[in-house]
């Protein structure tokens, strides 16, 4: 099972993109400043936006789902029943494992953003994808629902999951890390090798390098052990 | 000084709080309140029951610079210079000097390359850093922002908080989920179901949070206990 980009270019205005690399099974963080296309990369690798030059080619992966960053993006029900029904899940299922029990009849603008990402994401992850592209799932969550977010992803069993990501501290372990560098794809290799290359790694990992010590992942607990 | 007393509101019970001028960080769960407080604050909301004074006026006839938690939300007009000059242009100032001040804040946020741009074609970052030069381009006094760094990479934040250091707001009150940021703060105010449960300096909010997931990762690593 793998998501390989191949030549892949696209243009918008000033901004180009470029990406070669093959996302293997397992779980790939992509990180990058502000405006460097983590955005467009995951559109591109969803199949959402269709690269200007090049090929993105799945292979063994038969179902794919993105999660783009702002999840009023993904809101269409009027209630956050409906919001969920609207995924074909059940919303008890998902309120309970969303820790919004008894918000069900809510309208979902009531929400606060931070629980409207958790029902969004709660929908998400209670999907089956092969392809699981994650833009920002942790923004607006509180350290809490970050650690369950996590979890959940670590228990993923299959296929391949990618996060593009700001965040510096609640980080599930992965097994592979990218970067995008002035809108080019640049691989930092498999964990824990990568994080060595990993040029935008959060300042407590980079303080851990220069002492000589080298996490065995990028989550809390590695980065603790490796403490 | 700003002074809220017997605030009732939603969620919000605040008998009394005081927040003195310089930075104030606003911590809690999703859902314990912070953006309803923040609007209070910012007078864009009345609380049901209650008063707010800022420095012994009412937050509606105070100069305050305000950011939603919902990027765009933010964003009213078409290119992101209209978008920086639209608060100067709705108060009638001079043309040339909307100019200069929007190109001089631009060059200080570090989007002087985003002038141009389409605020529709805008990263979710890159839409945070428009709407923060926005929310100062006419020097308030005081600068409300929601989770305005929940989307931005180190760097950024890092150019964000200096400044909104370096403005002429004698009032910074701000929520972040990122308890490293929340350090740097003057003020720590923890909100928890809807009331103040800590409120003092950094030092003596965290110092009662050792062991929970709030607690910066970075004291941690330096005294070597578990999250």
């Amino acid at each position: 099972m793998a998501l390989i980009l191949e030549s892949v270019s696209y243009t918008r205005g000033q901004f180009r993109l470029t990406a070669n690399g093959i996302f293997e099974e397992g779980v790939h963080l992509v990180s990058g400043i502000v405006g460097s296309g983590k955005s467009t990369l995951a559109f591109i690798a969803s199949g959402m936006v269709l690269p200007g030059e090049g090929s993105v080619t799945r292979t063994g992966i038969m179902n794919s789902l993105l999660s783009m960053q702002f999840p009023e993006y993904h809101t269409t029900g009027i209630t956050v029943n409906d919001e969920i029904r609207s995924w074909g899940l059940d919303p008890g299922t998902v309120l309970a494992s969303s820790r919004l029990s008894g918000r069900g009849d809510d309208d979902v603008t009531v929400l606060s953003r931070g629980e409207l990402k958790r029902l969004h994401l709660g929908c998400v992850l209670s999907g089956d994808a092969d392809l699981l592209i994650l833009d920002e799932p942790f923004s607006a969550l509180d350290c809490r629902e970050k650690r369950v977010i996590c979890r959940k992803i670590s228990e993923q069993d299959h296929g391949t999951v990618i996060i593009c990501t700001h965040e510096q501290t609640w980080l599930p372990p992965v097994d592979f890390i990218w970067e995008m560098k002035g809108g080019t794809l640049v691989s930092c290799g498999r964990v824990p090798e990568a994080i060595l290359r990993w040029g935008l790694a959060p300042r407590h990992i980079r303080d851990l390098i220069e002492r000589g010590l080298v996490p065995g992942n990028i989550s809390p607990e590695a980065v603790m052990e490796a403490a | 000084m700003i002074v809220l007393t017997s605030i009732k509101h939603g969620i919000l019970t605040i008998p009394f709080l005081e927040i003195s001028s310089g930075s104030t960080v606003i911590i809690g769960p999703n859902g314990s309140g912070k953006t309803t407080l923040l609007q209070i604050i910012a007078g864009i909301i009345s609380p049901q029951s209650g008063s707010v004074a800022i420095d012994g006026k009412s937050p509606a006839s105070v100069n305050t610079g305000w950011l939603n938690e919902y990027p765009d939300r933010n964003l009213l007009f078409g290119t992101v210079s209209d978008e920086i000059a639209s608060p100067l242009r709705f108060r009638q100032d001079h043309c040339p000097e909307v100019q200069e001040r929007v190109n001089s804040i631009a060059h200080d946020s570090g989007i002087s390359h985003l002038l141009g741009r389409r605020t529709r074609d805008l990263s979710g970052g890159e839409k945070v850093l428009v709407s923060l030069a926005t929310a100062m381009v006419t020097r308030p006094l005081v600068l409300v922002l929601d989770e305005s760094d929940s989307h931005l990479d180190q760097e950024s934040t890092r150019t964000l908080t200096r400044l909104i250091r370096d403005s002429n707001a004698s009032y910074l009150v701000w929520c972040t989920q990122d308890m490293e940021t929340a350090t740097g703060a003057d003020q720590v105010i923890l909100l928890e179901g809807g009331s103040v449960t800590r409120c003092g300096t950094p030092h003596e909010v965290f110092a009662e949070l050792s062991g929970d997931c709030l607690y910066p990762l970075s004291w941690r690593l330096s005294c070597g206990s578990h999250p």
